[in-house]
């Protein structure tokens, strides 16, 4: 009697499947498409000038000199990094989980910026450093760095989609 | 059904009283209902327990296979993670701290020397020429880079032509290289070959600029002509009080930021200028 029932219910519970299981997917194609490709853009604009994207760095007053050299030169190789793995749909849960941080990291360091009443660009897709007073744009950096987060959540969340490098077997064995 | 095969096997084992009648009946009965069943059930829950087995122990290698193919997938994606960080630092170390390059392939001639006067710029072009562009730069400012590849070669054009002489101020806000830079600026156009050097520090904007590069570009602007002079300015900073200088008259000219142009002391709206617009500017500025 068991052993029938065994072999029925992967059967049944694929029958079962719902709309949002189907639908998931697609979804998350979308978004790890765009979020890889929006990271992927943001580090190679950064890539082109390292001197000004150390000074970005240096323009949040918040390292040292030394490291804000380092994270100058090497977060655009990082964004760089997490953006390829997404877009190939490479061990797209933990490239998620990382982008998530960045954008974490990101928002609370143009916050911080604004809460110290510094003038400066966020340099986040290259340039950055200081700008007038009236040409800062906080409020948007924050928002779209808020729009990433969600959609790197989601991802961590839905990490299955189509066109991706990854099995499905990774993602269980994730789980 | 599985409580009777042990009945029917007791049957013959079991030597009681009434065997010679009973014992056959017995032994068929149970004999004949229940040894085909008997026999069915053990031998089909056999199988299928070993069939379970089997699937689980595949199963359970396919996952072992699975996890050791993604251990490989991780492994391999953080060595490339590392090589792509590791390389990219260790790339834009280089970039900054090279040696110069892209400079004019003809050493410039060395010209007049220009003096340098607290809180003045550096004129550069002819110094009777009609109009004079005012330009507040810095010479790590990205945008000013932009904007020298986009209009630098019409400028120098005019400054060849006699039309037009630059009023240079070199500020430096950005980072310790804005200063050297302005400092070896400085000291270049008091060498005589200021034009040609300016060229040259806009050319390789990437670079931190040390006294080391300073000085190799300088060799590379004069074609290895550079005055000992140059570089004794260099190392020494000779210009730092003028550098802040600018700093200050860049201030109270009131300009917030760089690139900033004015030409015949009007300011030029550099986001939207074409070359067109800004040759138009030059001629009717010089009429």
């Amino acid at each position: 009697v068991t052993a029938p029932a065994e072999d029925a219910a992967p059967e049944s519970g694929s029958l079962r499947r719902t709309r949002f299981e189907q639908v998931a997917p697609w979804i998350s194609t979308v978004v790890r498409l765009a979020l890889g490709a929006v990271l992927l853009v943001a580090g190679g604009l950064k890539v082109i000038d390292p001197q000004t994207s150390v000074q970005a760095v240096k323009a949040y007053e918040l390292l040292p000199a030394g490291l804000a050299r380092l994270v100058g030169w090497g977060l655009p190789f990082v964004e760089i990094g997490i953006g390829l793995l997404l877009i190939l749909g490479l061990l797209t849960r933990t490239a998620a989980i990382a982008a998530g941080a960045l954008m974490v990291a990101f928002i609370a360091a143009v916050a911080s910026a604004a809460a110290r009443g510094l003038s400066i660009d966020c340099g986040c897709f290259g340039g950055g450093g200081a700008v007038a007073p009236g040409q800062t744009a906080y409020g948007a950096e924050i928002a779209r760095d808020v729009g990433l987060l969600l959609a790197a959540l989601w991802l961590a969340w839905q990490p299955r989609s189509r066109f991706a490098l990854d099995h499905d077997e990774i993602e269980e064995n994730d789980e | 059904v599985s409580s009777d095969t042990p009945a029917g096997e007791k049957g013959p084992a079991g030597k009681k009283a009434p065997a010679g009648e009973k014992g056959p009946a017995g032994k068929k009965a149970p004999a004949g209902k229940t040894t085909p069943a008997a026999k069915k059930t053990p031998s089909s829950k056999d199988s299928a327990s070993a069939r379970n087995a089997r699937e689980r122990a595949r199963q359970r290698e396919e996952q072992a296979l699975r996890r050791r193919r993604d251990r490989r997938i991780i492994i391999a994606v953080a060595v490339a993670l590392v090589v792509l960080i590791g390389g990219g630092i260790a790339f834009q170390a280089w970039r900054t701290s090279r040696a110069p390059s892209a400079t004019p392939s003809t050493p410039a001639v060395i010209g007049a020397p220009a003096t340098i006067t607290s809180g003045k710029p550096i004129m550069l072009g002819n110094s009777d020429a009609p109009v004079t562009i005012r330009l507040y730069e810095d010479f790590h400012c990205p945008h000013c880079a932009d904007f020298e590849e986009e209009f630098g070669a019409t400028i120098t054009a005019a400054q060849d032509a006699g039309t037009v002489q630059v009023a240079l101020y070199p500020m430096s806000f950005i980072d310790q290289g804005s200063a050297t830079a302005a400092n070896a600026m400085a000291c270049a156009a008091e060498a005589g070959f200021g034009q040609a050097y300016y060229t040259g520090l806009f050319a390789n904007h990437t670079l931190q600029w040390s006294a080391a590069q300073l000085n190799s570009l300088a060799d590379q602007v004069t074609g290895g002509k550079t005055p000992a002079s140059f570089s004794t300015c260099v190392d020494q900073g000779k210009h730092a009080d003028w550098v802040s200088s600018i700093n200050s008259a860049a201030d109270q000219a009131g300009v917030t930021g760089t690139p900033t142009m004015f030409i015949q002391d009007k300011p030029v709206d550099i986001p939207n200028l074409t070359v067109d617009q800004l040759n138009q500017l030059i001629a009717s500025a010089a009429k």
